[in-house]
C-alpha cells in the first residue's frame, strides 16, 4: 500500500484553497472523464484517483486528517482511530471503476475507508440516481468458435454470466450484456458488462470480414489436364473443380463457404483458394524423359 | 401503439432527478427524439444511456447544451474511428500472418 500524494494527483501546493481544489479537479475531470473517454481503462483508472483525491481534499476534515497524518500512514493506531470513526458513516457506491470492485486505493481505505463514499464525479447536492459502473471482460475464441453460434459461461466478479456468442463475431468487437455491470447508485439501475472478443489466427484460413482465404496445394498433373479438390471448408469438405491450365497463385471463390455474417442466419461471406501448385519431387528416370520431351515439343 | 419501449419524460425526470426544461432543451436542439402518443410524451429507452451520459456531462462537469451538443457529435467520430481501428487492425493482421 503506497503513500498517494492527492495534492500532486490534482495538479496543486497544499495550500491550495478550496476553490483551488474544485477548479483543479473540474480541469481534470474534464479531461479524464469516462463519459469523454469512451473504452480508455486509463482515463477511468485517473478519474477514479482524481475524485479518491477530491474526495479527501475538498472535505475541510479528511484534508486536516489527511495533511496530519497523509505521509506517516503506517502509524497504525492513529488509522485505527480513523477506522473505526468512519464505521458510521454515509454508504453509496457509484463511480467509473472499470472491472468492478472497489472506487477506493488501498490508501484511502486505510485513512477513510472504502464505504465512506463518492458517486458520481462529485455531484453535490441532488441525489440524482445513477447506474451502476460498467464492468468489461475479454472473451478469447478461435476462429472455428466463432464460426459457430455457442453458448459460454463467464467468471465477472464472482459471479457466472451464462452469454450465447452469434456466429460470426469479429475480432475486437464488443457486445453489451445490459444489467450485469456494477450496482446502481441512489436506487439506480446495475451498470452494464460490456465484452470484447478477442478471435485468434488460424493456421489454415485468413478472415477478412465475412471472407475467408485459404492457401490449397495442387499438384501439377490436376493444374495442367484439370480435375477435382477436395477443400476442408469450416463447414465440411467441398469438391472444387479444377480447369485444365491452372497456373500458381490462381484464386477461386467459393460462393458463401465463408464465414457467417454476424446476427445474418443463413447468410455467409465467400471462401477465395488461392492455388499453391506442388511440382513434383523424387522423379523417376522415366518421367524425367517425359518431362524432357514435353520440354522440347 | 406499443409504450413497451419508452418512457415518458415525467417519470424519467422524476427517477433521476433533472429538469423537465433540461430534457425539452436536449430534444429542442436535436440530441434526442421524443414521441407523443395520448398526448404524453415519451422517450426513447435505447436512447437511456445516451441520456443518462448527457446528463453526467452536464452535471458533473457543468457543460452547457452547446458543449454537450459538441461532445456528442466528438463522441460519435470517435466510436467511428475505434470501429475503423478495430478493422484496419484485423485486416493488417491478415497480411502480417502472410508474412
Amino acid at each position: 500500500m503506497a503513500f498517494v500524494d492527492y495534492y500532486q494527483i490534482l495538479g496543486i501546493q497544499k495550500t491550495a484553497s478550496e476553490k483551488d481544489i474544485k477548479a483543479a479537479y473540474r480541469k481534470l475531470a474534464r479531461k479524464y472523464h469516462p463519459d469523454v473517454n469512451p473504452n480508455d481503462q486509463e482515463a477511468q483508472k485517473k478519474f477514479q484517483e482524481l475524485n479518491e483525491a477530491n474526495e479527501v481534499l475538498s472535505d475541510p476534515e479528511k484534508r486536516k486528517k489527511y495533511d496530519q497524518y497523509g505521509k506517516d500512514w503506517e502509524h497504525g493506531e492513529e488509522y485505527e482511530k480513523a477506522r473505526k470513526a468512519r464505521a458510521s458513516s454515509p454508504n453509496y457506491g457509484g463511480g467509473y471503476s472499470s472491472g468492478g470492485g472497489d472506487n477506493f486505493s488501498d490508501f484511502f481505505e486505510s485513512m477513510f475507508g472504502g464505504n465512506s463514499g463518492f458517486g458520481g464525479g462529485g455531484r453535490s447536492g441532488r441525489q440524482t440516481k445513477f447506474r451502476g459502473q460498467d464492468y468489461q471482460a475479454e472473451v478469447h475464441l478461435t476462429l472455428t468458435e466463432a464460426y459457430e453460434t455457442h453458448k459460454q459461461t463467464l467468471n465477472v466478479n464472482g459471479k457466472n454470466i451464462r452469454i450465447t456468442v452469434p456466429a460470426g463475431i469479429e475480432n475486437g468487437q464488443n457486445i453489451k450484456i445490459p444489467g450485469h455491470g456494477g450496482p446502481g447508485s441512489n436506487g439506480g439501475p446495475n451498470g452494464d458488462l460490456f465484452i470484447t472478443f478477442s478471435v485468434a489466427n488460424d493456421e489454415r484460413f485468413k478472415r477478412l470480414k465475412n471472407d475467408l482465404y485459404l492457401t490449397a496445394d495442387l499438384d501439377l498433373y490436376t493444374a495442367v489436364l484439370g480435375g477435382e479438390l477436395i477443400i476442408e471448408t469450416l463447414s465440411g469438405k467441398v469438391k472444387l473443380p479444377v480447369k485444365a491450365e491452372t497456373q500458381n497463385g490462381n484464386i477461386v471463390r467459393l460462393k458463401g463457404k465463408g464465414f457467417p455474417v454476424y446476427k445474418q442466419e443463413g447468410q455467409f461471406g465467400d471462401l477465395y483458394v488461392t492455388f499453391n501448385i506442388k511440382i513434383p519431387t523424387d522423379l523417376t528416370e522415366k518421367q524425367k524423359e517425359l518431362f524432357t520431351e514435353l520440354s522440347k515439343s | 401503439m406499443e409504450t413497451d419501449q419508452l418512457i415518458s419524460i415525467d417519470i424519467f425526470c422524476n427517477h433521476y432527478n433533472v429538469e423537465y426544461s433540461f430534457v425539452q432543451s436536449l430534444r429542442e436542439v436535436g440530441l434526442i427524439d421524443t414521441v407523443v402518443v395520448q398526448e404524453i410524451q415519451y422517450i426513447y429507452l435505447p436512447q437511456l444511456q445516451k441520456l443518462e451520459r448527457m446528463i453526467r456531462l452536464h452535471d458533473d462537469l457543468d457543460v452547457n447544451l452547446e458543449g454537450i451538443e459538441v461532445v456528442q457529435h466528438l463522441l460519435k467520430r470517435v466510436e467511428s474511428m475505434q470501429d475503423e481501428i478495430i478493422s484496419l487492425k484485423n485486416r493488417l493482421r491478415l497480411y502480417e500472418s502472410n508474412d
